[in-house]
């Protein structure tokens, strides 16, 4: 019926729009060292209620430089933001939702791996997400059991971390992990068939 | 003057480095360096030349180069962990003073 059809963005982002505008305080450099972004300011100083919702809208983006400047930043500002991410957590949740909801292969992919980052990046994050549950799993459900059965040949994509069903697993487990006593009922609820990785 | 002018000439004599040889195995010396050298700088002792206050930040589970700011004032942020891929290994050059 088309639940895994890519759903393509009508309206290009708010991300797209500061990137061109100037907006965000990162320099664009055009040389070998593909994997850094040069932040004109320190992360520590900025202001996360602002930003990191900017850069979480820019996950939808699938064309070069809005798609790495998104995830990159993002990723950066998870890593070196410490207590300040706690209370943007609800901003987050409507950028998340629309990268899920693109359901397009890659962008689903780094969410899911957005969304590792995110759990582990400061206490009580995880638990934090729990109520937003409702919003986020929807399409981790219809994707989880997309797996590739390629008999006894190589899926290149398990290299690569970008099989979605085992990422899908990956995230629900690191959920399950961080996000506190209640956080298997409300998974078990949205998605059935997940089996708990910590009651054995 | 003269005094001074020499003291001054052993000193930058000081910090420059003896000799060079590229790194040919990943350890923490040469991700060390690789940070450095992807920011700019040929190794702390440079970095410090040129950002002689500035403490150097690093991660306390591992004691690897956290945040360095580059010589254009831009900072780069660097990951808890190893961030030189193999393919960069041979790229790193480890100087001796």
């Amino acid at each position: 019926a088309g639940a895994l059809k890519e759903r393509p963005l009508e309206k290009p982002t708010a991300f797209r729009k500061f990137y061109e505008r100037g907006d965000f305080p990162i320099a664009l450099e055009h040389d070998t060292k593909g994997n850094k972004i040069a932040w004109k300011v320190e992360i520590e100083n900025m202001d996360y209620h602002h930003y990191l919702p900017l850069f979480f809208d820019g996950l939808c983006e699938t064309t070069h430089p809005y798609e790495f400047f998104a995830r990159q930043g993002v990723h950066d500002m998870l890593e070196h933001g410490g207590a300040k991410i706690l209370p943007s957590i609800p901003q987050l949740i409507i950028p998340i939702k629309n990268a899920l909801n693109t359901r397009n292969v890659k962008v689903v992919c780094t969410t899911l791996k957005v969304l590792q980052h995110l759990v582990v990046s400061a206490e009580m994050v995880g638990e934090a997400l729990v109520p937003y549950y409702r919003q986020i799993l929807p399409i981790l459900n219809i994707f989880k059991n997309k797996n590739l059965n390629s008999g006894d040949k190589i899926d290149y994509s398990q290299q690569k971390r970008e099989n979605i069903g085992d990422l899908i697993h990956e995230t629900l487990q690191a959920f399950e992990e961080f996000g506190g006593p209640d956080a298997f009922i409300n998974i078990k609820y949205m998605i059935p068939t997940y089996e708990s990785c910590m009651q054995s | 003057l003269n005094k001074q002018l020499n003291s001054t000439v052993c000193t930058i004599m000081a910090s420059q480095p003896k000799s060079m040889s590229r790194a040919k195995r990943w350890n923490e010396s040469v991700e060390e360096a690789y940070r450095f050298q992807l920011a700019g700088f040929r190794d702390e002792r440079d970095y410090l030349t040129h950002n002689p206050r500035a403490p150097i930040d690093r991660w306390p589970v591992n004691g690897f180069v956290k945040k360095l700011q580059r010589k254009d004032g831009y900072y780069y942020y660097y990951n808890k962990r190893r961030e030189c891929a193999e393919k960069d290994v041979n790229k790193c050059k480890l100087y001796v003073y």
